[in-house]
């Protein structure tokens, strides 16, 4: 998970260093500083800070040790890292297989999202539809893909996968 | 010096090989100090051998005229023809049977089993019996080379095994098959259905009568198995490949890709872990997108990155020109080896 904190720091020697030990000794990983030294209000002067942690458990740590040093925290914003996923499946499928599909897919642990968008020719029938959607560790992806493998093998559609990474 | 070469199959590719020798054997002379001679070829039903050194102009042109290159085989095979004849390397160069990769298979065993180099473009006894041919050429201190046999002209095996010795290649993704590239890129460009771009692919010569080899991603099956022994060490067949054609392919999906600004190719993938062959949705401008007949190969390093090798994968004087390439590499060893200058 990347977060950005806006902090508040005393305006005195020291404070910075102070305030980022905590990200680094719960094991989290600074991407990046930028400190504001113009603006100050009440005496502190605000700092961005952006890191990476990998669980929810060691960004609470960190809050409460910045809240142990009487760092204030302005702001603080979270986005998970998502990893994306993309295929198009095309032969003799049905709408129940379909919704099948969407409930597999639908039932990965750490699945973000996921859309369809489908193209059918007016004049063969033939079907098309793009299977495409985020999860949130890359070890997901591996199980989007094992279950729309077997299913394809199963069902007998075609399985075009994206290039991935 | 000489190094006398047998050519065993005189098909488009032998004889681009023999017209190779000819165009290319005073270069390689003057390059190396030894003379590119051919003694011996074989055709499937006849062959010739003389110690002395056969006119390759001479053998093409009897093929051509006669449909054969000497006196008939008899019922005798390649290995029993050669057993007591004097030969430096066997070019094997044979059709691909991917069933059981005979011919070519025990030609080849012979040659490397009586310490014989050989150089091939056939690439059923290789994506069958890599393992095995490595091990006998090892055996006997015979040398084997392969270039040809994967890419056409396009110079991948000796690229990944001899100049980017130093790399730790991470993964290989490449178009080995053109005439899945033609029909594929004539779906989306001109909206063909794809058994259409299948027919015109046939009427150009591209796909033969019987397109699976093609179609059902074989060929390119056989091609990611070399690479797989070749450059990941891995020790697998051409059965071990997870593999899907492009025969189910329908225009719709073609269209559908095209709205998201993608192409459908069929890609080989090798990596220590990874070995297959399907349809991929590839982003247009990316290096596998590439139109046309051409092979391409990516590779991802860890120190060059990012990496992409294309060219030609098929054709009598191209596929020739890769053959020549290795048994340009056998003679430089040979030069290296007896402490000449190169």
């Amino acid at each position: 998970m990347r977060v950005h904190a806006d902090l508040r720091l005393k305006d005195v020697p020291g404070q910075l260093v102070r305030a980022l030990e905590p990200i680094s000794s719960f094991g989290g990983n600074i991407v990046g500083v930028v400190h504001h030294h113009d603006q100050v209000a009440g005496g502190r002067i605000s700092v961005n800070v952006t890191f990476e942690v990998k669980s929810q458990k060691q960004l609470e740590s960190t809050l409460q040790a910045w809240k142990g040093l009487d760092i204030d925290v302005a702001r603080l914003s979270s986005l998970f890292e998502t990893f994306e996923f993309e295929y198009v499946i095309t032969g003799d499928i049905s709408p129940t297989e379909l919704r099948e599909i969407t409930d597999g897919i639908e039932s990965v642990n750490e699945l973000d999202s996921v859309d369809l968008r489908y193209s059918v020719s007016p004049s063969t029938g033939e079907k098309a539809i793009l299977i495409f959607g985020k999860v949130k560790q890359k070890a997901a992806l591996a199980r989007v893909d094992d279950f729309l493998r077997q299913r394809a093998l199963q069902s007998g559609f075609l399985l075009i996968s994206g290039l991935g990474e | 010096m000489n190094v006398d070469v047998v050519i065993v199959g005189f098909g488009t590719v032998g004889q681009g090989v023999a017209e190779v020798i000819v165009r290319k054997a005073p270069a390689l002379h003057s390059a190396f100090g030894e003379k590119l001679r051919l003694v011996g070829v074989f055709d499937s039903s006849s062959y010739e051998l003389n110690g002395k050194g056969l006119d390759p102009r001479e053998m093409i042109a009897r093929k051509e005229k006669l449909g054969k290159v000497g006196p008939r085989l008899d019922g005798k095979t390649v290995p029993e023809l050669l057993a007591d004849f004097h030969y430096d390397v066997m070019v094997e160069v044979t059709p691909t049977n991917i069933q059981d990769g005979e011919p070519g298979l025990s030609h080849m065993m012979a040659a490397l089993t009586s310490g014989k180099d050989v150089v091939t473009s056939n690439k059923g006894p290789l994506a069958l019996k890599f393992k095995e041919l490595a091990a006998a050429a090892k055996k006997n201190g015979a040398r084997m080379r392969f270039e040809a046999s994967v890419g056409g002209a396009t110079p991948i095996i000796n690229v990944s095994r001899d100049l980017l010795v130093g790399e730790k290649i991470h993964s290989i993704r490449a178009i080995v098959n053109g005439t899945c590239n033609f029909i594929l890129n004539r779906m989306k460009e001109e909206g063909l259905p794809f058994e259409q771009a299948l027919r015109e692919a046939q009427e150009l010569g591209y796909a033969e009568k019987d397109p699976s080899y093609d179609i059902d991603g074989i060929d390119s099956a056989a091609k990611a198995a070399i690479l797989a022994n070749a450059i990941f060490g891995r020790e697998c067949t051409f059965h071990d490949v997870r593999r899907v054609g492009i025969r189910g392919v329908s225009l719709e999906a073609v269209s559908l890709a095209a709205a998201e600004k993608k192409v459908i190719r069929l890609v080989a993938e090798v990596s220590p872990t990874r070995l297959e062959v399907s349809p991929r949705l590839v982003p247009i401008g990316h290096p596998l997108a590439i139109g046309g007949t051409l092979n391409i190969f990516q590779l991802m390093t860890d120190l060059a990155g990012e990496m992409t090798v294309a060219g030609k994968g098929a054709g009598r004087l191209e596929t020739a020109s890769a053959v020549l390439s290795d048994l340009a590499a056998l003679m430089k060893e040979n030069c290296v080896a007896k402490g000449r200058e190169l």
